[in-house]
């Protein structure tokens, strides 16, 4: 029963993270390749003024302002450069910040990570946490819904179609891509502040490469752009990420195992879907 | 006072130099072929006056205003429609969604001034005979279909000035004249009209002035009649049969 409700819990947890990042690179088609960088400077924003005697809501504020500017600065870049330039700029981006995070020691203790994380009154037991992220997720779920279904929808999928159609009927392209991700900025935040309470920790290496590989996989094998596909994959392949602990393996190949596995399951969906991923620019 | 004026306008793209000095200017209400070999510069006039392409040099004035500098979605919302040649409709989404993402990306007070959305969208395709396709998805739509849509779409979402590249490539001939009656409609509207287009019987059919264009040059400007006599049209297309 417990596993249960942990794994209802690593669900509904991630759900504000990857719908996030599903409306910017799903829906939007932007070749944002970062949304774990923007995720390291979530988590560090909020526990580091935490760890260093901040109350809890400071600490979430000036994570908040953290994760705003980030966003705001990946927004600006994908509207400045190529879509291919923008996709290699963001990974340097997670990987410069995740430098930052591992070597800046006085800050963030590096690889030992941030330990003791102390959790809300209410979430204290496994269960509590599902019953909480739940509903957290629920109202995301249906605050998306909305607006994939609404105007701001269309405008993001006219401009994933053809940007200069889009932009001769007066869709603002600035606009639609700083608020797609400010909301993905803002997923993010939600995601980690409840995850690093879940395991009382901050680890570097929860933010490292292999988890934006697991974003991709979720967004690319449940239909790009879809709330309801991209829901059940990320059920799915956590599910199956939780249950591999249960295979008789010995447990430290557990964690190769799964990379392998998944890159896998990446190579396959992308392979499904390679017309549709990357859509050729149609000439005017 | 022209709509629109376009004086000295050049573009060079990587080293490579597409228009030269082009000068132009339309009036209100006016309806003006703009025709020339493949390669003179058409479309990529068109791409500079709708904001796409920032011109090396020259300046474009739309109602009075300076608008070289101006984005490509403010040009919209001043009113400067644009039909493209490859049509510039979203296949991926229904002909509904097609129509409504247009009007909500109006002014706010414009779309006000519109009523009840759905209403528009509705009339819109009932305009051009497709609300019977209205759930479906545009991608499906034959050439015409899809002209029709797009010109129509462009006239519902309040544009005054219309640039049509090559209304009737992609078009069969069947519903070459619906297009062209679409087209009419623009002008009994008062609306002003920039046609590019290779059949020379559509443009003399429809058109008020002609304007020939050849290696990114305006070289010749005049009623489609005495265009069409010119020695220099002949030339240009040496061999067409002129009707
Ligand atoms: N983005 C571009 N980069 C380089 N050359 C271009 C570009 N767009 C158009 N051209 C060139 O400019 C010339 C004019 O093209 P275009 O405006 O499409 O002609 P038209 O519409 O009159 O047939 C062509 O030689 C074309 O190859
Ligand atoms: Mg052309």
């Amino acid at each position: 029963m417990q596993f249960f409700w942990h794994i209802v819990a690593m669900i509904c947890m991630s759900i504000p993270n990857i719908l996030g990042f599903n409306l910017i690179f799903g829906k939007g088609k932007i070749f944002h390749f970062g949304p774990i960088g923007v995720s390291t400077v979530a988590t560090y924003g909020v526990f580091v003024p935490l760890m260093h005697g901040f109350s809890y809501p400071s600490a979430i504020a000036i994570g908040f302002v953290l994760t705003m500017i980030i966003s705001l600065l990946f927004a600006w870049l994908a509207l400045r450069l190529e879509p291919d330039a923008f996709g290699v700029m963001a990974i340097a981006i997670h990987l410069s910040l995740l430098a930052v995070v591992i070597n800046w020691i006085s800050l963030t203790r590096g690889t030992r990570g941030l330990p003791d994380i102390p959790r809300f009154f209410f979430l204290q037991t496994t269960q509590s946490f599902a019953l909480f992220t739940f509903i957290i997720a629920l109202l995301w779920i249906l605050f998306l819904f909305v607006l994939h279904r609404g105007s701001f929808g269309r405008s993001l999928d006219a401009l994933a179609e053809q940007l200069w159609y889009a932009g001769s009927l007066g869709i603002d392209r600035r606009w639609v891509t700083v608020i797609a991700f400010l909301i993905g900025g803002l997923g993010a935040l939600i995601t980690n502040v409840i995850y690093c309470q879940y395991v009382f920790l901050v680890h570097p290496s929860d933010l490292n490469f292999p988890v934006f590989i697991f974003f991709v996989m979720v967004v690319v094998a449940g239909k790009p752009g879809s709330v309801p596909g991209v829901l059940c994959s990320l059920i799915l392949l956590t599910l199956l990420r939780e249950g591999m602990r249960f295979l008789p393996i010995p447990s430290e190949f557990i964690g190769s195992l799964r990379l392998l596995l998944f890159g896998l399951i990446l190579f396959v969906a992308v392979w499904v879907r390679r017309d549709t991923l990357f859509p050729k620019a149609r000439s005017v | 006072m022209s709509l629109l004026s376009v004086s000295h306008l050049s573009l060079t793209i990587q080293d490579h130099s597409i228009l030269h000095g082009v000068s132009l200017s339309v009036d209100e209400g006016e309806i003006v072929g703009l025709i020339g070999p493949n390669g003179s510069g058409k479309t990529t006039l068109f791409n500079v006056l709708s904001g796409f392409l920032k011109p090396t040099s020259g300046s474009v004035h739309y109602r009075g205003q300076d608008i070289t500098n101006v984005s490509p979605s403010k040009r919209a919302k001043l009113g400067i429609g644009r039909v493209f040649q490859n049509f510039g409709i979203f296949r991926e989404m229904t002909l509904e969604e097609n129509v409504l993402v247009a009007l909500e990306a109006l002014p706010k007070q414009d779309r006000k001034n519109l009523g009840n959305l759905k209403d528009v969208v509705h009339g819109t395709l009932d305009m051009v005979g497709l609300l019977s396709h209205a759930k479906k998805k545009a991608g499906s739509l034959s050439g015409g279909q899809m002209r029709l849509l797009e010109i129509a779409r462009t006239l519902k979402s309040g544009k005054t000035f219309f640039l049509l590249d090559e209304p009737t490539a992609g078009v069969s001939p069947k519903m070459t004249e619906q297009v062209a009656d679409l087209i009419r409609q623009l002008k009994i509207e008062g609306k002003t009209v920039v046609i590019i287009e290779h059949d020379l019987p559509f443009i003399s059919r429809i058109c008020d002035r002609v304007i020939v264009m050849d290696v990114g040059r305006v070289v010749l400007t005049g009623k489609p009649q005495e265009v069409k006599k010119s020695k220099e049209l002949q030339e240009l297309y040496f061999g067409a049969e002129l009707v």
